[in-house]
C-alpha cells in the first residue's frame, strides 16, 4: 500500500498532499486538512453535504478519490469568503435565515454558487432542480430557495425571470 | 483489508493491460457513483481499483450519422449534446447535478435497478457497445450486453470503451415515473422509439427500466403496435402487454404491484404522447 503525493489547487493555493490509495477527497479535506465545512452525511453521494467544486463544477467529495483531482482546482466553502467579507451567496443565506441546523448549508451554498456562475438569473424551477441533490433534513428549503434568488439579484442586478 | 493500489491509467491500452494483469482482483471504476458508496460502507473491499477518469474515454462526437459516446462521458456531457434529444432527457433523469458531473454513460450499464435510467434510453435507440481486451475489440448490441441481474456479457479482461448510437429513425419519447419531481429513483422508466409509415407503425422499440433485472425491451408490447395505427386500442394493447411481461420487484421506492400498475400507465402515457 504505497502512499502517493498528489498536487492540486485548494481554494486558490497549491497544495501537495500524501494519500493512501483511494483516499476520498472528503476525508482528506475534513480530517487531514481541517476543512470542516466539508460535511460527512451519507458517504453515498445521496445527501450533498460534502459537495465541493472541482474546476467550478459541483461534485460529491465522498465519491472522489484525491488522486482524481490531481492538477485540478478544488473549492470548499472556506474558499468563498474574502477575508472577513462573506460571499454574496453566504450573505444571502444568512439574511434569509436559510440555515437551521446548518449541516447542509456548506453543500447548499457550494451548489448555489456554481449555479449562479452558470446561470445569472435562475428561475425558481432551475434553483430547485440544481439543489435537488442536496438534502436539508430540517426541511428548510423555502428560505434556501429565497436566498439563492436574493443572491442572484444582488450579484447580477434585478432581472430575475 | 485496506486497498493496496489505485491505478489511474492515462490511455485505454494501459487500462486494458492492467485488467489483463490483475483480472478479477481489479475493480473498474469510472465516475465512482456506484463503486465508492459500496467501498465507503465496507460492502465492497477490492484489493485493487482502477479509475478511468484519465483514460481518455470521455469523447462525444458524431460520425457517419451516428453519435459516438466514450464510456466515461458524463451525464453532464450528455445534457450538452444536441444530436439525440432523448439522451438529454435520460441524462436529466439521473441523480442530481453533482452526481451527473461524475456518473458516466458506461457506468450506467452496471447500475443495478431501479438505477439504469440512462441505459434504458440507449436500449430504445438500438445502441451498440464497444468492448476491448488485449485479445481484441468487439461490438455488440446493448441488448446482448445484459445477461441477468448484475451479470453481463463482458469476458474476463474486457472493458467497455464506448457506444455508437444511430440517429433515431422514428419518434422518441422518454418518461420516468418517480416519487419526486427530480433526483429520484425510478418506479418505472419507459424509453420508446416508434417508426410510422402512412399512419401505421412499422417498427417499435419499447424499453423499460426498474421493472426487471436490468433495462429490457418489452417485446410483446412492441409486437402489439406493429402493423397497427398508433390509436387508443393499439396503445392499450401495448400497455397491457408491457405490464404482463414486466418483472417488477419490491423495494423502498415501490411495491411490485405498484410498479406493474405504473408500467401500464407509463407506457400508455408515453405512447399517447408519441401519437399526438
Amino acid at each position: 500500500m504505497t502512499a502517493k503525493i498528489v498536487s492540486f489547487n485548494l481554494n486558490g493555493r497549491d497544495v501537495d498532499v500524501m494519500v493512501k490509495p483511494l483516499t476520498t477527497l472528503q476525508k482528506l479535506l475534513r480530517e487531514d486538512l481541517g476543512y470542516t465545512a466539508v460535511k460527512i452525511g451519507c458517504k453515498q453521494g445521496g445527501c450533498g453535504s460534502c459537495t465541493v467544486l472541482v474546476d467550478g463544477e459541483p461534485m460529491m467529495s465522498c465519491l472522489l478519490p484525491v488522486e482524481d483531482v490531481a492538477g485540478r482546482r478544488v473549492t470548499t466553502l472556506e474558499g468563498l469568503a474574502q477575508g472577513d467579507e462573506l460571499h454574496p451567496v453566504q450573505e444571502a443565506f444568512f439574511e434569509n435565515y436559510a440555515i437551521q441546523c446548518g449541516y447542509c448549508s456548506p453543500g447548499m451554498i457550494m451548489v448555489s454558487t456554481a449555479l449562479l456562475e452558470h446561470n445569472a438569473h435562475p428561475s425558481r424551477e432551475e434553483i430547485v432542480e440544481a439543489l435537488s441533490g442536496n438534502i436539508c433534513r430540517c426541511t428548510g428549503y423555502e428560505p434556501i430557495i429565497r436566498a439563492v434568488s436574493t443572491a442572484a439579484e444582488r450579484m447580477n442586478g434585478n432581472g430575475s425571470r | 483489508m485496506a486497498i493496496q493500489a489505485y491505478f489511474l491509467p492515462e490511455t485505454v491500452d494501459e487500462a486494458v493491460s492492467l485488467l489483463a494483469e490483475y483480472g478479477p482482483d481489479l475493480l473498474v471504476m469510472a465516475g465512482g457513483t456506484l463503486a465508492m458508496p459500496l467501498i465507503n460502507e465496507g460492502v465492497s473491499m477490492p484489493a485493487m481499483v482502477m479509475g478511468l477518469r484519465r483514460a481518455g474515454l470521455d469523447g462525444v462526437g458524431e460520425s457517419n450519422g451516428r453519435l459516438a459516446i466514450g464510456a466515461t462521458a458524463t451525464m453532464t456531457q450528455m445534457l450538452a449534446q444536441d444530436a439525440v434529444p432523448m439522451l438529454r432527457e435520460a441524462a436529466r433523469a439521473v441523480g442530481g447535478w453533482a452526481v451527473r458531473n461524475m456518473a458516466t454513460v458506461g457506468g450506467n450499464l452496471f447500475a443495478p435497478p431501479p438505477s439504469g435510467d440512462f441505459a434504458v434510453a440507449l436500449l430504445a435507440l438500438d445502441a451498440e457497445v464497444h468492448l476491448l481486451s488485449q485479445s481484441g475489440a468487439r461490438t455488440i448490441p446493448l441488448e446482448e450486453f445484459y445477461t441477468g441481474f448484475m451479470t453481463t456479457a463482458l469476458q474476463p479482461g474486457e472493458l467497455v470503451t464506448g457506444f455508437h448510437v444511430p440517429r433515431p429513425t422514428g419518434r422518441t419519447v422518454y418518461l420516468k415515473a418517480g416519487r419526486k419531481h427530480a433526483n429520484t429513483p425510478a418506479v418505472v422508466t419507459v424509453a420508446a422509439q416508434v417508426v410510422m409509415d402512412n399512419g401505421t407503425v412499422t417498427d417499435a422499440r419499447i424499453a423499460l427500466n426498474a421493472v426487471g433485472p436490468h433495462p429490457m425491451r418489452a417485446r410483446s408490447a412492441e409486437a402489439a403496435l406493429i402493423g397497427q395505427p398508433l390509436d387508443e386500442a393499439a396503445i392499450h394493447a401495448a400497455a397491457e402487454a408491457a405490464m404482463q411481461e414486466s418483472q417488477p420487484f419490491t423495494d423502498a421506492i415501490a411495491s411490485e404491484w405498484y410498479r406493474r400498475r405504473m408500467t401500464g400507465v407509463t407506457v400508455r402515457r408515453a405512447l399517447t404522447q408519441l401519437a399526438s
